[in-house]
């Protein structure tokens, strides 16, 4: 390799602030608090909504594990490692990571911290469902949560034992739900078979078992004499006066079936905190559905935000039930002791900035997936937040970035290679592969001597967003018979927008292909996973077929 | 203090994901597989992407691999199996390797041995490039081979011994993650597994489309045009005592139906079943779409029957007509489910932690899912209990959390 067109840069010597910011406080913010503090870290835990206590949603807690909750409760306010501020509310955050400035607001004052890492722990909220059912509220219609306060108090629980209640569930028609609400049902419809002369019937679309012992729970309190109607479609449910009926068509007796309960229980949904919308955008990471927060991206899994130093756990990024936030907690702290280490650590540049070149327009700002850039009079790429993928180095309308292990020269060298590398009669093809997906899928194919055309050469690249529109129009020049580009499957991208910056440069690339007169098929677009041999080898060679059939 | 070492049973995605972790906060890591490869199940699991990723995590695990391979903390002992441990203040562990074994060391992935002895078996390929070696030895057919495994590796690779080879290791704490045993189809005897060539498992169908691209029939390799997916096979079946759901026979099968008509549209796919379990937090979407490519029918087949030109006769209850039914199907894949490892026993006893009532590892604390009985001893995927592999490798994190903060390991 031509030694010239590599880069040199030092290690620079970082660092990184050992306090963590802790945002939530429910279960899963104290739970984080603890075991950060355990791990010789400075806590500052930001309970949110509540006033001075902690805010545990009944709910979540089982009230078997109530007392181990408080205790945790009391622990971490004994803490002399966790530093809590009540009543504030995160407003801006600058910085990079292991280097934030936080602001919070406190009353009408503004209070600014430092932290190396930001953890987003935020809960759950209930939201009742009974309007979709067309019911109002009332003595005898009641929400989950209202149904497991009832079964709670030993007063209310006893009138409805000596009432010897007839209950009606309604599940899963308003919503699908989730295995923890399941839980939560399925303990209320046991609860209420365990009280003698009281009923409990079903009605139930999906039953989520998808949790441990949930299946066994449903069996049971099938035995102790619940009843389950499962239906594709909602019951009619009619609520006059205190009268209420339940009625549906059974198809297996082909009859309807009519029931009226003494009680309806109905069923609520689980959603995201309402503060996650305003946390994601102070914290310029990513939101995913339905308000949680963390895309869908395998990537992120566990507990990664697109920014390296944030991170989502527990009900913050998908429903969650204690154990699971528990099992997040301890992810994110093995994360935040990589990241942050004993606050000090040496890294090398993975992109740098050629400050006589950079206009300071910002291109890289609004294009890098990851938010690790910022300017002062040029911009400057964090290293410790830049993951590589090249994205901005692409996009650059100055070339004014360079990634170390990627510069243009050193593409340039290896395109003319793969370009004019010497082949038999068979089409020269060059593929761009992502190094994540399609050079892992090349490679296995090779391994495995899967048939490849003999004209084919792989390029690796960061990421399929570090793909120049000129290196493919070069490879075309330098002598390429075909250019494939080979990119992750959309929502796949660990930088997660490289696969789309690449599509949208392959349809550049082929409108300056028919504006210079050459054929479009010349030029593929294909995302592919690592796991993709087999597809890999026959986007290859349908290729090496076509241009060879247009040859002859 | 140098920290101890940990030992993980196990080198499936769990056992991996946990060795990486600990490695990554500096421990050096046994990690000891009992076949011939790491990566479990689920490096045999293919892309289930339509146009887009549909976060099966499979390609999680090759990552994974590539990862623990390269990584030189980890100490990899494959066809290995644990002998016996015992407690001192340390753990003292035996393992115990196979009579014959590929030495990665001098094995140059040339793939001599697999050529010549595939088709018998003895050499089993790897799923992965990144599995070293690529190759491995059939441990059932070593005793009767011992002679052609000694002559066949121009390199000398293949190590061949009379007496089986014992190697000590001290661990300060230990990780167990043994995965499961998927479930054996045949004891559904009424869907003809093994009889009938075109009743497949699930784990069948990911060999086909790994080894073809589409799902061939295995009588005829013709591509399946009417595709059935009985669901819980195995999982949540009161009859064999199973009472638990598997967790991931649902997203399996609804992300393979949607990939397999994403790449194909004719495709006539039916999913039998009796509650959808949900894929992630856009459930609700993608179960739309499915509603909108695959026809559900809530209803568990009754049994299977060969009909004309390798097709299947299936009788079911048809809900509309109030009455059995029977329909014709190319292809019937059984969403076979996860059981526990039937090594779990034998583990269970040698280290002194118990079983649940279904025969995975008991947590002692109901919020650590990662806990035994037994301190530093840690528990991770599925040999806990059904897991997808997302929440195999979390659940592994959170096992190698805990062994950081048993070893007293802070940053």
């Amino acid at each position: 390799m031509n030694t010239n067109t590599k880069l040199q840069t030092d290690m620079e010597k970082i660092d990184l602030s050992k306090d963590i910011a802790v945002i939530g406080g429910g279960y899963t913010g104290l739970k984080a608090a603890s075991r950060i503090s355990e791990s010789g870290y400075h806590v500052i835990l930001v309970p949110q909504h509540n006033d001075a206590d902690f805010n545990f949603s009944v709910l979540d807690v089982p009230s078997t594990e109530i007392n181990r909750v408080k205790a945790l409760e009391n622990e971490v306010a004994n803490n002399t490692n966790v530093e809590i501020l009540p009543k504030s509310t995160l407003v801006e955050a600058t910085g990079v990571p292991g280097d934030f400035t936080l602001k919070f607001l406190f009353a009408d004052s503004v209070i600014e911290k430092k932290a190396g890492a930001v953890v987003v722990a935020t809960d759950t909220a209930v939201n009742p469902l009974n309007t979709i059912y067309g019911l109002n509220p009332a003595e005898n219609v009641v929400s989950l949560s209202e149904f497991e306060n009832l079964l709670a108090s030993q007063d209310t629980k006893k009138e409805i034992q000596t009432g010897q209640k007839t209950v009606a569930f309604l599940v899963g028609f308003a919503h699908e739900g989730s295995p923890l609400l399941m839980k939560r049902i399925l303990n209320s419809v046991s609860e209420t078979v365990g009280m003698d002369g009281c009923s409990a019937y079903v009605y139930v679309n999906n039953i989520k078992v998808a949790d441990d012992g949930l299946e066994r729970l449903y069996k049971q309190s099938r035995d102790n004499g619940a009843i389950y109607f499962k239906l594709e479609k909602s019951p009619t449910v009619m609520q006059e006066n205190e009268s209420l009926t339940v009625r549906f068509h059974d198809p297996v007796i082909r009859k309807d079936i009519e029931l009226n309960p003494d009680m309806i229980v109905c069923e609520e949904s689980m959603i995201a905190d309402e503060t996650n919308l305003s946390l994601a955008k102070i914290l310029r990471i990513d939101q995913g559905p339905m308000g949680f927060l963390q895309n869908e991206n395998v990537h992120r899994l566990p507990v990664n935000s697109n920014r390296e130093g944030i991170f989502v756990i527990g009900s913050a990024r998908e429903v969650q039930s204690l154990s699971q936030s528990w099992t997040d907690v301890d992810n994110m702290v093995l994360r935040v002791k990589q990241l942050i280490g004993d606050g000090e650590k040496s890294i090398s540049a993975k992109a740098v900035v050629d400050r006589e070149k950079c206009t300071i327009c910002l291109t890289c700002y609004r294009c890098c997936p990851h938010e690790a850039i910022s300017w002062d009079d040029k911009a400057i790429i964090s290293q410790v937040a830049c993951q590589g993928c090249g994205i901005c180095a692409s996009e650059c309308p100055m070339d004014a970035i360079q990634l170390i292990d990627f510069t243009d020269a050193e593409m340039a060298d290896r395109i003319q290679k793969a370009a004019s590398a010497v082949t038999a009669n068979t089409p020269k093809l060059v593929a761009f592969c992502c190094q994540n997906s399609a050079y892992e899928a090349g490679m296995t194919a090779k391994a495995f001597n899967y048939q490849l055309p003999a004209g084919l050469q792989l390029i690796k690249v960061p990421c399929a967003g570090k793909i120049d529109i000129h290196y493919i129009l070069d490879a075309l020049v330098e002598g390429a018979d075909g250019v494939l580009v080979l990119a992750c499957h959309h929502g796949n991208c660990k930088s997660e927008s490289g696969n789309t910056y690449a599509k949208w440069r392959i349809n550049d690339a082929y409108r300056k292909l028919e504006q210079i007169g050459i054929e479009k098929n010349r030029l593929e677009f294909a995302t592919l996973a690592s796991n993709m041999a087999v597809d890999f080898a026959r986007i290859v060679i349908d290729m090496e077929k076509r241009i060879s059939q247009k040859k002859d | 203090m140098e920290p101890k070492n940990v030992m993980i049973i196990g080198g499936g995605i769990a056992g991996m994901a946990a060795a990486w972790e600990l490695a990554e906060a500096g421990l050096n890591v046994d990690l000891v597989e009992k076949s011939g490869f790491l990566g479990g199940h689920a490096i045999g699991y293919t892309c289930k992407a339509t146009s887009e990723c549909l976060q099966c995590g499979a390609c999680s695990v090759e990552k994974m691999l590539k990862d623990v391979v390269g990584n030189d903390k980890i100490n990899i002992h494959l066809s290995t199996e644990v002998e016996n441990i015992k407690k001192n203040n340390d753990y003292s562990i035996k393992l115990k390797k196979t009579a014959a074994f590929i030495d990665v060391k001098k094995c140059t992935d040339c793939g001599i041995c697999y050529d010549k002895l595939k088709d018998n078996d003895i050499i089993l390929q790897g799923y992965s490039k990144n599995n070293a070696p690529l190759y491995a030895i059939n441990r059932e057919k070593i005793d009767e081979n011992k002679i052609t495994l000694k002559e066949i590796c121009p390199e000398g690779a293949i190590s061949v011994s009379d007496k089986t080879s014992y190697e000590d290791l001290t661990a300060g704490a230990i990780i167990v993650a043994t995965g499961f045993d998927p479930f054996n189809p045949e004891r559904k005897g009424t869907y003809g597994y093994e009889k009938f060539p075109n009743v497949i498992s699930g784990l069948d169908l990911e060999r086909i489309k790994r080894q073809n691209g589409f799902p061939a029939r295995p009588s005829d390799g013709a591509a399946a045009q009417k595709i059935a997916f009985i669901q819980c096979v195995g999982s949540r079946d009161e009859n064999l005592g199973n009472l638990w759901c598997s967790q991931i026979c649902c997203p399996y099968a609804l992300r393979t139906a949607e990939s397999l008509k994403h790449k194909n549209p004719d495709l006539d796919i039916t999913v039998f079943y009796m509650d959808i379990q949900n894929t992630g937090k856009s459930f609700p979407v993608f179960y739309e779409t499915c509603k909108n490519d695959i026809r559900f029918i809530r209803s568990i087949p009754v049994d299977i029957f060969p009909a004309e030109n390798d097709t299947l006769n299936m009788r079911l209850f048809d809900e509309a007509q109030g009455a059995t039914a029977m329909e014709t199907f190319d292809l019937v894949v059984l969403s076979i489910g996860i059981m526990p490892n039937s090594d779990n026993e034998k583990l269970s006893a040698q280290m002194g932690i118990p079983l649940d009532e279904d025969g995975f590892f008991k947590n002692s604390d109901e919020l650590n899912k990662t806990s035994t009985s037994i301190d530093g001893i840690f528990v991770a995927g599925t040999a806990q209990g059904p897991k997808n592999i997302a929440a195999s490798m979390a659940h592994a994190g959170q096992a190698a959390s805990g062994v950081l903060n048993y070893l007293g390991v802070n940053k």
